[in-house]
């Protein structure tokens, strides 16, 4: 990890054209996914699997910011460390309370 | 040892600007200045809490008692849960982290100075906002973990609610921003040679407990500030009439409630890795495994929030998986309680106070933690949820456990601090009469609570067959109270005319033990170059070191750095010493933040009032960012040269 | 976190920390960590009240109050203040002043243009019968939504301090790093909104 670091205070950091070509894909991605969710409308697809594709083109954005603007790609370990944990946590957070409310709307319900 | 004395000719003292008197400890930023405010403020506090629990054994002390009425006697013990966590237990680990990491490590100061003042403000005007509602038409009575829909509007009309939710709120920010500045400095600021492996076991231990902070306590805030929505601003999170769900509460506030309790063990388990070896004049055993274990008992305690929950129904499915997950957190806690206990294995034990109270920190410890083995069993704790076994197995593991470690602490210490030693002699008498008054006051719970006495109740009746131990532990509790006065005297009459410390009176292993006691505000007149896990013991007993490097995983790579335990950096390039300046910003951004809380309060009911008072908080806030940013930029090392 | 770290030989001995890297970007980092468990909790929230939502009288359907136009708006509006950003950053390391402000200065506008944005969703929807106590989805909505637009106004101080700070300190040689942290804040609050965008928006 600290050799990692010591190499990317080195090395150059990327160009302005490579933060310009990202973004492009960000766009590119963000139309897809507002795309799929106007022409979804009519229900071409199963709804699980709109579901899925927005998730996964969400991913890639979500991943572009992080990597690239946020730097995180090639940046030190202990970065990575302090924010992918808590990611994992909060993903987790996320999944077991869709589950343990899952079959269960309130008293009202 | 005169290591720091001896080289310090060789480098320049900084002029140290430390305004006198109060104002000198208004404006600090010594992290040892603020350790020591940490812990006196934590100790008053800790104080308060004991004195309701006293009020409330009083009134428990015999049945059909009139002593306190059931209000005052809701609010007792609401305040008394948070005063002991949030203001008592964890404050006074923070206290103890933040005077002892920098030292262990090697380093001048925390990574955040500034910020770490505005942590101890932010604590202490959080604590006296809890301690305001008494006055102002009553103190939170809703239980510390504040369960809906019993917090809403209707059911808890008096602001105590809100001032329960606006105080932990800012001692939230405190743990959030104190826990950062932990991190920080233990990953980033260590001495050369101090790897990751090298530190001290109470380090290990405070980086886990920050990482635990940093993930938990966003859910608490999350929660609280949902309630304090559903309580003024007409959402309905926790309302069930209206769709919301009070068993969400429940789930947020257990999925930080049960980290919370490894945040208030961790530290004194480190506390107890320090104390342990350096009284058994033995390396401790396992290192590896002790430091592991903690990470272990730190992640799984993130995996059994629902165990405090088997009673609300949660199904079979989700109860097997709590159930199975905390019956797994007796492992890495059995793995540490056979490392301390092989630790003290023909040792040859020096039974000090702080022994004392290391030694009665495992066997309550113990006591507790196998309760707890038993309430991990749902169908077993759906018998005994909310009887006063729960409040016997909790004590045995927060007071004997806990407390018991932070007081081998606070013996172990405090020659450090203060450069005065304690009474040895009344420090014994004070642990025995603990020791026995404290199993007095609880073990007694275990009975009463089997037998079917349920917390949170202000009186009973005489025939319920409760009576003889409710009688012992009102008793007991009289006693602890009379061990912690002996402990104050101890601690006023020792200040005064203790004997001198030496800088080393305990034949330590740590780097705190290399710089005089107190310490000099810049801690290490050079950095120590660090070699091995006991850089202190290395160094004294040089004829010793293949046998203290045992257990074939110290640091001791090569010949050279065999031959001293640690050195100080004698690098050409000898860096200045720079020191934080003294401010007043951080306490100034607390007092704005503090004016925005009450605010917020009463801003349903006094809009116009409580607008004007947030938005002078905010001003406030904002003048006291100005001169933060202003005085850090001043005091950057690249303006300084 | 290896051993090799700490047998860094000392140069520059005043800047130098154990892994290597800045504290206060260690710092800003572990903050965004601690943020992204806040915002996790506030979207479970969401999701646990959704099919609950459903199932009550009172129902206000997503769908029906959440125009998609504004919200592609929003989203863009945010992507592109990423760029600008990022463009600041990079113009700073270079030193270039003249194009650091002007980037980091349309970072701040877009971030205004955002929360006027979001100001007058809010108007919208509150208009159309939407309000914090309406329903779930107004309880849920609200609040998430209105913590992630507090963010963006934290944000948006936090880049104009920076701004006036390199201004009257232009040679001061931490202005790189406070770009940056800045930064990394930014990214994570229209990160948060990445996230918030699919989820709410769109699913």
């Amino acid at each position: 990890m600290a050799g990692h670091s010591e190499e990317h205070s080195a090395h150059a950091h990327p160009s302005d054209r490579f933060y310009w070509i990202v973004a492009g894909v960000l766009a590119v991605v963000t139309a897809l996914e507002i795309g799929l969710f106007i022409v979804n409308e009519q229900h071409l697809i199963a709804k699980w699997l709109e579901v899925t594709l927005l998730l996964i083109l969400s991913t890639i954005k979500g991943a572009a910011v992080v990597m690239f603007f946020m730097h995180l790609k090639g940046d030190a370990g202990i970065f990575k460390f302090v924010f992918l944990v808590p990611l994992a946590f909060a993903t987790t957070l996320l999944l077991s309370f869709m589950v343990l409310f899952s079959d269960h709307v309130g008293i009202a319900g | 040892m005169a290591i720091a004395e001896r080289t310090a000719g060789t480098v320049s003292i900084p002029v140290v600007n430390v305004r006198p008197g109060w104002a000198g400890w208004l404006s600090t930023t010594d992290h040892k200045r603020i350790g020591i405010m940490y812990l006196v403020s934590a100790f008053v506090f800790f104080l308060i809490g004991g004195i309701e629990a006293l009020l409330m054994r009083i009134q428990l002390g015999v049945p059909d008692n009139t002593f306190l009425t059931p209000d005052v006697y809701n609010q007792l013990f609401t305040m008394h849960g948070t005063t002991m966590i949030f203001l008592g237990l964890m404050p006074l680990n923070v206290g103890l982290g933040n005077y002892l990491v920098p030292l262990m490590i090697g380093a001048r100061d925390m990574a955040f100075p500034r910020l770490n003042a505005l942590s101890i403000w932010l604590f202490i005007f959080g604590g006296l906002m809890l301690y305001v509602s008494f006055f102002v038409g009553g103190a939170p009575n809703v239980g510390w973990f504040a369960y809906a829909p019993l917090t809403q509007k209707q059911y808890s009309p008096t602001a105590g609610v809100d001032y329960w939710i606006i105080g932990i709120g800012l001692t939230g920010v405190a743990s959030i921003a104190g826990a950062l500045n932990f991190i920080v400095t233990i990953l980033n600021m260590r001495a050369p040679g101090m790897t990751l492996n090298r530190m001290p076991l109470f380090v290990w231990m405070q980086l886990v407990v920050a990482f635990i902070l940093i993930f938990a306590f966003p859910v608490l805030t999350v929660a609280t500030i949902q309630l304090l929505f559903d309580r003024h601003f007409g959402t309905r999170f926790f309302l069930p009439n209206l769709g919301g769900d009070v068993v969400l509460w429940q789930h947020l506030f257990w999925f930080f409630g049960h980290p919370e309790v490894y945040i208030l063990i961790l530290p004194t388990m480190g506390i107890i890795s320090e104390v342990l070896p350096t009284f058994s004049r033995k390396p401790i055993f396992g290192y590896a495994f002790v430091a592991y274990s903690g990470v272990a008992i730190g992640f799984l305690g993130f995996l059994v929030w629902a165990h405090h929950m088997f009673a609300v129904g949660l199904g079979p499915l989700a109860n097997a998986f709590f159930g199975a997950a905390s019956f797994l957190v007796a492992v890495p806690t059995g793995v540490k309680i056979f490392n301390w206990l092989a630790t003290m294995w023909q040792g040859s034990l020096n039974l000090t106070t702080a022994m004392h109270y290391a030694i009665g920190f495992i066997s309550m410890f113990i006591i507790g933690g196998i309760s707890g083995v038993t309430l991990a069993s749902p169908p077993i704790n759906v018998q005994q949820t909310d009887s006063y076994y729960v409040v016997a197995h909790m004590h045995y593991v927060l007071f004997g456990g806990a407390i018991q470690g932070i007081f081998a602490g606070i013996f172990y210490w405090f020659p450090k601090m203060t450069g005065r030693m304690l009474d040895e002699r009344l420090g014994k008498w004070q642990f025995w009469l603990m020791l026995i008054s404290f199993n007095l006051t609880f073990f007694p719970m275990h009975l009463s609570g089997n037998a079917g006495m349920p917390r949170r109740i202000y009186t009973y009746e005489a025939d319920m067959g409760w009576n003889l131990w409710n009688l012992i532990s009102t008793t007991g509790s009289l006693l602890l109270a009379v061990a912690f006065l002996l402990f104050l005297w101890n601690v006023v009459t020792s200040i005064r005319r203790g004997p001198i410390a030496p800088a080393d009176p305990w034949d330590g292993a740590t780097l705190e033990w290399a710089v005089s006691s107190p310490p000099p505000v810049y801690n290490f007149a050079v950095t120590p170059r660090v070699r091995s896990r006991r850089p202190l013991w290395d160094q004294k007993y040089p004829h010793l070191r293949e046998i203290n490097s045992g257990h074939g995983m110290s640091g001791a790579h090569n010949e050279s750095e065999k031959r001293d335990g640690f050195e100080h950096e004698t690098s050409p390039a000898m860096e200045p010493i720079h020191l934080p300046s003294p401010t007043y910003a951080p306490l100034i951004v607390s007092v704005g933040i503090m004016i925005l809380g009450f605010g917020i309060i009463y801003l349903s009911d006094f809009g116009l009032i409580a607008a004007s008072a947030m938005i002078v908080g905010l001003l406030i806030m904002a003048f006291g960012i100005l001169s933060w940013v202003r005085i850090s930029h001043v005091d950057s090392p690249h303006h300084a040269h | 976190m290896s051993e090799s770290s700490m047998t860094r030989p000392p140069t520059a001995a005043a800047h130098h920390t154990s892994l290597g890297v800045d504290n206060r970007k260690l710092g800003v980092w572990t903050f965004i960590g601690s943020e992204t468990m806040f915002f996790a909790t506030l979207i479970t929230t969401y999701f646990v009240f959704a099919p609950v939502n459903r199932a009550r009288p009172d129902f206000q359907d997503p769908r029906k109050f959440l125009d998609i136009e504004l919200t592609t708006v929003l989203a863009s509006i945010l992507l592109a203040s990423s760029l600008t950003m990022v463009l600041a950053l990079s113009a700073s390391r270079r030193g270039d002043r003249r194009s650091f402000t002007t980037w980091l200065l349309a970072t701040v506008g877009l971030g205004l243009a955002f929360i006027g944005g979001q100001v007058y969703e809010f108007n919208h929807l509150y208009h159309e019968g939407l309000t914090l106590s309406s329903s779930l989805f107004g309880t849920t909505f609200f609040v998430l939504t209105g913590f992630h637009g507090a963010h963006v106004a934290v944000g948006v101080i936090w880049l104009l301090s920076v701004f006036f700070k390199v201004r009257a300190y232009p040679d001061s040689p931490e202005n790189a790093m406070d770009v940056e942290i800045a930064g990394l804040y930014w990214h994570f609050v229209d990160l948060v909104w990445v996230a918030i965008f699919v989820l709410v928006y769109l699913i």
